[in-house]
Formats: C-alpha cells, structure tokens, sequence
C-alpha cells in the first residue's frame, strides 16, 4: 500500500490555483525528493498530507486514509518553521512528543541531544536558530513513523549544518517508513535520494528514480532540474 | 489525549499564573504589615512605604484578573494560530479536544484567580483574633442557617451553585465568542487580526439583532408569559427557573462559536 496517494488533488487560494490535478503515489522505502522552485506547490502538497489544509478539489490519502487524526499517527511532520513551543526545555520537549506519540524513541532523542551538547534544562528560547532547528530536526527523526514529511529542512542554515541535517536523516528514518524532502537546494540532497518529484507552479512536471534519470539522461537530479525550471 | 493536552496547558500557562499568585501573596502579606503600624503617620518614609506597598497589592489583583483573561486569548492565538499550531494540528488529537482544553483551563484560571484573591483579601485583613473572630463569623453563619426552614437553606444553596454554574458557563461562552472571531479571522490569506476584530463585532452586532429581534416578535406574538398561564410559582421558584433559564440562554450562545470555531479550524484553517 502506498505511504501517500493523490489523485486530481487541486488547491486554490482566491484566484491563485496552488495545486492543479495533482496525482502521484509514494511507496514505503524510498527517500523523494519533492523539488521545484519556490511558489512551485511544495509547501501546499505537505500541508494538504498533513491536514493542515482542505482540499478544493481531488484525493489525498496517507496510509489509505484520509490526512486527520489517525494518519497524524503514522506522519513525522518537519515544517518549513520553528514550531516547537520555545518556552519549554529540552526535557519537556521530551516529555511531550513522548505523550502525544506511541512511536517516538526517547532515548534515541537524548542521544541526538547529548552528542550537540544541550543539556536537558536548556530552554528552547535559549538556543540559537540553528540549534532550535536541529533539535525539532531530533525530535521528528526520532519517531519510528511511516511517512516523514520535511519541509525545506537544509533551507537557511549553514553548509555544516546542512550535512548535519541530512546525516541526522539517513540514520534515523525507519527504513520501512518513506521520507519525502521538499527542497530548491538540489545539489545538496541529490546524493541521499531514490526518488524525485520535480513540482512547477502547482502540476507535477516529473516523477523518477534518481537512477533512471541518471541513465536515461545522462545527468545529474541538479542538472536535469536546472534544465527544466531555466528561467 | 485530551488529558494529555490539559497537562501541557497547565504546565504551559502554569508558568505565568503561578508567579502572579505568589506577587498577590507577597503584596498581601505586604499590606497587612503596613496596616499593623506603617500607615499611622509616625514616620513619613513609613508612610510612603505602607501606600506603596496597599498600591502593589491593588495592582497585583488587577494584574492576575488581566492576566488570567489575557492568557485566555493569547493560548489559543499563538498556540494553535500561529506557529505552534504547526506542531499543534499535527499531533493525533481532534479539534474538539484542543479547543476543550484551552477552555477548561482558561475557567480553571479564571476560578482560581478569583479564589486567590479572596484568600488574598483574607490575609489583608488577618489581625491578632481574626481567625477566631472568623470562625465566630462562620459559626454564627451556620447557626443562622439551621434556624431557617430546610426548604430555604436548601433554595439558598441551590442559589449559590446556580449561580456559580452560570459564572462558569458564561465565562467559558466568552471564551468561546474569543475563539470563534480568532479562528474565523485566521482563515485570511492577510490581515488575519483585522479579520478576527472585524469577525468579533460582527458576531456581537449579530447577537443584539437577533436577540432585539426575538423580543419584538415574542411581544408581538403576544405569546402569555408563566404569570399569565394558571402556573403561578413561587418568587422563589421563579428565581430558580429564571437561573436555569439564563444558565440555558448562555450554553445556546457558546455551542454556538463553538460550533464557529470548530468549522474554521476543521474546514478553513490556514496557518500562515
């Protein structure tokens, strides 16, 4: 069973159509990359898994249902922003995600936390940007979901963070789950991706293995999409 | 879930009241020393001492009052409207269960404070005596009561729940009229907090046409009030139906942006 199904899936915002007929299927095991330039849907697409908006048109289903309650169950959400509360401390950081989600891993959590050198009383409010990001970056990829949907998670840090980032990813996700990263910074994931959705103003343009537009093309993911979205 | 969410609601809005109590005490205790021999003009610096500290303790009561209504409206605004709402409507819970728990606490605190500044007020007035002459004012309450008929002793009673049920109710309708305007008003792609002002007096202009509406044509109808039927009550059984009835008018007025608040954040929401 597909992780995430959309068939005709349409959003508009007034008189601006965010998604239009938007069909694709993404299979447990796999790593996508969602890429498109900014404005392209990206951001639309994950909301709409995650509920976070209602659909004007079409079908979106998580795990066979539809985006709610039980399919926030099974979805480890990055989004584009900080939405950690910043009042609260590491530990109760913790303590949250380990109340609301069955499948968070708290001691893999701690681990993550430990190795960047935050002490559990830390305040959220007391840590740079970079240093929030990581740590909702900890607590998302230490759930044992079945879909992990990130958001822009390299957008706006440093390159060093960045390869933090996406190491803290590669050895996190439950290999059986699928993790779908929405990014414009192609040249920096290309190397962790089986997959890619190329998105442009709301249609998808193309979905392939990484693999195949390496043969079939003979280019690289950040070649191909240079191509595709030249100004 | 909803257990859950209630934890983290304390914990988060815990944070802010907790402290505000204990200024109240401290300005409390405060004031009861400047009353014992501060205030009685011996000496200027003790004076103004004594008025500074009775100002703390008059400011520190508004300041819990505000706050707890404060903390009402911003809970539900930033944490589930703004950013944090995020991680808020992502976490497998319902929207009925999130707006509950903001309400619950939000009367809770409201409840306490008003319970802190009795207790407040009590520490003010404590003097050498005052416990006993407090008990002798609770004793004296109690005999009061006992002479009275049971039938009146149990009106008085049922008085006082009805009307704390109706405190509560309504507080909690306030609430909700607050919820309601803020969800509908960040369903906008822009100016989301003009929408929600906009959405809160209209909901308000609504009400008092609806409501003018309906005693227009109730008195047109001529529709014949209890008093005017062979059911002719007791004042006090009046009081009671009038209690019961207002308690009745109010839940209507709150299930009503409850069930505002939940068609925006289920349908329309759209964080920014």
């Amino acid at each position: 069973m597909p992780v995430l199904e959309c068939k005709g899936l349409t959003k508009r915002f007034g008189r601006t159509t965010a998604l239009d007929e938007v069909s694709l299927t993404i299979e447990p095991g796999r790593i996508v990359g969602l890429l498109g330039p900014n404005g392209s849907g990206k951001t639309t697409l994950i909301k709409l898994a995650n509920g976070l908006l209602t659909p004007d048109g079409g079908y979106i289903a998580v795990c066979g249902s539809a985006p709610g309650r039980e399919s926030h169950a099974l979805v480890s959400y990055l989004p584009e922003r900080t939405a950690i509360p910043t009042w609260m401390t590491a530990r109760q950081l913790l303590d949250f995600y380990g109340d609301f989600y069955r499948d968070f891993r708290r001691d893999a959590a701690e681990e993550m936390l430990d190795h960047l050198g935050i002490q559990p009383a830390q305040a959220v409010k007391q840590m740079s940007k970079g240093t929030r990001e990581k740590v909702q970056l900890i607590m998302v990829m230490s759930r044992a979901a079945k879909l992990y949907l990130l958001d822009e998670p390299i957008g706006g840090v440093d390159p060093a963070t960045r390869d933090y980032i996406l190491s803290t990813i590669i050895g996190n996700y439950n290999p059986e789950a699928a993790v779908v990263i929405s990014t414009h910074l192609i040249s920096d994931v290309e190397k962790v991706l089986d997959e890619v959705i190329f998105i442009n103003q709301g249609q998808i343009m193309l979905q392939s293995t990484v693999d195949d537009i390496r043969e079939e093309k003979g280019m690289s993911v950040d070649a191909l999409f240079r191509e595709v979205f030249k100004c | 879930m909803l257990r859950k969410l209630l934890k983290h609601e304390f914990r988060a809005t815990g944070r802010v009241m907790l402290p505000m109590y204990l200024i109240l005490l401290v300005t409390a205790v405060g004031s009861n020393l400047a009353g014992r021999g501060m205030l009685d003009g011996r000496s200027d610096v003790l004076n103004i001492l004594g008025v500074i500290i009775v100002m703390a303790f008059g400011i520190a009561i508004c300041g819990v009052l505000v706050m707890s209504f404060v903390l009402m409206i911003q809970r539900f605004y930033k944490n589930l409207l703004q950013d944090e709402g995020y991680l808020m409507f992502t976490l497998p819970v319902s929207v009925h269960q999130h707006i509950w728990s903001k309400l619950i606490v939000s009367v809770v605190w409201f409840a306490a404070t008003v319970l802190a500044i009795i207790a407040a007020s009590l520490v003010v007035a404590y003097q050498g005596g005052f416990l006993r002459e407090f008990l002798d004012f609770l004793g004296w309450f109690f005999e009061g009561l006992q002479k009275l008929k049971i039938s009146e002793t149990l009106n008085g009673t049922v008085y006082l729940m009805e009307f704390a049920v109706l405190m509560f109710v309504s507080l909690a309708a306030f609430a909700l009229q607050f919820y309601a305007a803020l969800a509908a008003g960040h369903s906008r792609a822009n100016h989301k907090m003009v929408w929600s002002v906009a959405w809160f007096f209209g909901f308000q202009f609504a009400l008092q046409f609806l409501g003018s509406l309906l005693f227009i044509t109730l008195d047109r109808l001529h529709i014949p009030f209890p008093l005017e039927l062979d059911w002719n009550p007791s004042p006090a059984v009046a009081i009671h139906v009038g209690l019961l009835l207002a308690i009745g008018v109010v839940i209507l007025y709150g299930a009503i942006f409850y069930a505002v608040t939940t068609f925006f954040l289920k349908k329309h929401l759209n964080l920014e």
